[in-house]
């Protein structure tokens, strides 16, 4: 499989005191979209810009289709897209007139040029406002012009950070609608930062976990949240006392890992809780044991991250996350 | 090599678009230098204290005030750059495979696209009020053609200035605290020979001083004996300020 990322080792100290990436070892196929999750400060801006060649690591090797990021750094700035966490679009003037610019920049040649803007805007539902100063665009409008700059060269792998920061849900939603359209036609590769986690886990084919400076796991959801052992299924059983012994039948299961009791509530920890809860249902009416009330509990990528970082994601993130937001949305 | 051009060209034509949508900034800056010609000129000019060469004293300091907007146009240039890097515009076009030195040179020389705009708003003014100007269309050019690559040394100065202040506040700062200096320290207002001599030392390292020295031939005197030593200095400082500014700009995005 050919890979669109490898990375071997990468440490980035600054200022020879803060230590931003400790170590980091990753690859990323080709055509995958990758998602780096970690809280602000974990080191996910630090690594894509040391990709994207913008800045150079303190030692170890990133090479991004084959090529150094450090030594054929112009060769890597042909093949790739990048769109930085904050706003890259010229405001003052209008985004036709942005994405002509880039054009020009990339040194697309002249005939095309129109063909590509136009499709570029189309893809991303800018056609209608293209005259307009980007200055009295949304934020979500703005985010789809600046992935319509990043599209116009047809890159093989785009480097997004934080691409939804600031935006509402909706707006979210349709910015990645239209990242995934690009990613099918073009076959790219998508590298993005975030630190939601819902983010990662509904657009992302593979997530690495980042947490001060190291990949602390990597997987699919699926995969991360399977590894903390598996799905708890909560029955809550009416009125009468329950009785140790019957739930052996329920033992007997083969998908059932473990049981606990608490007064009404019977908690069974299963691989998979769709796919057991008939059968489990299905022996407690045998057993004449009526249930009131049943619940799902799946481990999150909190969990995860509580597991394999050693904290809440929330807690650290908050605050400066907060901070960061309103000062996007200011900008914006 | 002629990618790097057409890349410089590109800049140009951004500033150009920039401008076209927002002209008030050239209007509102002609202001200063207008006030300086209407009231400092003749007020000055009626004390007979500054020896001009024979030209009427508003005449002699019409293309001094006009360059000082137009440096300081350029200085506050470096201003965008600050901003750019606040914003992820910067970092995109780092990220494209324009080289930098290209994206240093352009937005610089992209900021004597404005400052020949300035001056095209400023002299119809001067000549409004009566400056009478060397009626010849050839040094005309030359003198907007002084102005543009000048101009671009500036803005690469600060470039330069910007990517050691990081932030808009400490820059802001730092551009009046430059440009005020140059101007009183350059021939703008009054002749080289009037000065003390530890500024009329200083005078000869002022870009500003050639800058107003070539302008003020080619549009006022007439008279280019010094145009090619003008020139020169004006080349030198600005390979000096482009080269600078390409190397610092690394510490503008880390």
């Amino acid at each position: 499989m050919d890979l669109a990322v490898q990375i071997n080792d990468l440490v980035k100290v600054y200022d020879g005191k803060v230590r931003a990436l400790d170590g980091v070892n990753l690859t990323v196929e080709t055509g995958k979209s990758f998602a780096l999750l970690g809280p602000n400060g974990a080191g996910k801006t630090t690594l894509m810009r040391i990709l994207t060649t913008q800045i150079k690591p303190t030692s170890g090797e990133a090479h991004v289709f084959g090529l150094n990021v450090v030594h054929e750094g112009s060769k890597v700035r042909e093949l790739i897209s990048y769109i930085p966490q904050e706003m890259s679009v010229w405001t003052d003037i209008s985004g036709y007139e942005n994405l002509l610019v880039y054009a020009k920049i990339f040194d697309i040649p002249h005939h095309e040029r129109e063909k590509l803007i136009h499709e570029a805007l189309e893809n991303m539902g800018l056609i209608g406002v293209k005259d307009d100063l980007v200055r009295t665009y949304s934020g979500g409008m703005i985010r789809r012009l600046e992935i319509a700059c990043a599209m116009l060269i047809k890159p093989r792998i785009m480097f997004l950070d934080e691409p939804t920061i600031g935006l509402d849900p909706a707006a979210r939603k349709a910015v990645w609608e239209r990242l995934n359209v690009f990613k099918k036609d073009y076959e790219v590769t998508i590298f993005f930062n975030t630190h939601y986690m819902d983010e990662a886990d509904l657009y992302a084919d593979e997530i690495a976990i980042i947490s001060q400076g190291k990949i602390v796991a990597r997987g699919t959801s699926e995969g991360l949240k399977h590894s903390l052992g598996g799905e708890l299924i909560t029955f809550t059983v009416e009125k009468i006392p329950i009785n140790a012994e019957n739930l052996g039948e329920i033992r007997k299961l083969h998908f059932v890992k473990d049981i606990s009791i608490e007064d009404t509530s019977i908690s069974i920890l299963v691989h998979n809780a769709e796919d057991s809860l008939p059968y489990i249902m299905d022996v407690l009416r045998n057993e004449r044991m009526p249930v009131s009330k049943v619940s799902i509990s799946k481990p999150t990528l909190d969990d995860v991250f509580l597991k394999y970082a050693g904290m809440r994601f929330e807690e650290k993130g908050r605050i400066s996350d907060v901070v960061h937001t309103r000062r996007m949305i200011r900008r914006g | 090599m002629l990618k790097a051009l057409k890349n410089m060209l590109v800049m140009i034509e951004l500033e150009m678009r920039r401008l076209w949508h927002d002209r008030t900034e050239i209007y509102s800056r002609a202001i200063q230098p207008i006030l300086w010609m209407t009231i400092y000129g003749p007020v000055m000019g009626s004390a007979r204290a500054i020896p001009t060469g024979g030209v009427p004293y508003t005449d002699f300091i019409t293309p001094g005030v006009m360059i000082q907007t137009t440096t300081f146009v350029s200085i506050l240039y470096g201003l965008t750059m600050v901003w750019e890097r606040d914003s992820g515009i910067l970092k995109k076009l780092l990220v494209t495979p324009a080289p930098r030195y290209s994206v240093v040179v352009g937005r610089s020389m992209a900021s004597g696209v404005r400052a020949i705009f300035q001056a095209l708003i400023i002299l119809p003014i001067a000549f409004a009020i009566g400056v009478r100007f060397v009626p010849n269309p050839t040094y005309f050019l030359l003198a907007l053609i002084v102005i543009f690559f000048a101009s671009g040394g500036f803005a690469a100065t600060s470039i330069l200035i910007a990517s050691f202040m990081k932030t808009r506040e400490r820059f802001m700062g730092i551009g009046q605290a430059i440009t005020m200096p140059l101007f009183f320290a350059s021939n703008a207002l009054y002749p080289l020979q009037m000065m003390p001599s530890i500024l009329r030392e200083f005078s000869a390292y002022n870009p500003l001083s050639y800058v107003v020295d070539a302008v003020r031939g080619l549009l006022i005197t007439g008279n280019l004996s010094s145009l090619l030593i003008d020139l020169v200095a004006i080349a030198i400082f600005n390979i000096t300020m482009f080269t600078l500014a390409s190397v610092s700009l690394r510490r503008i995005i880390e």
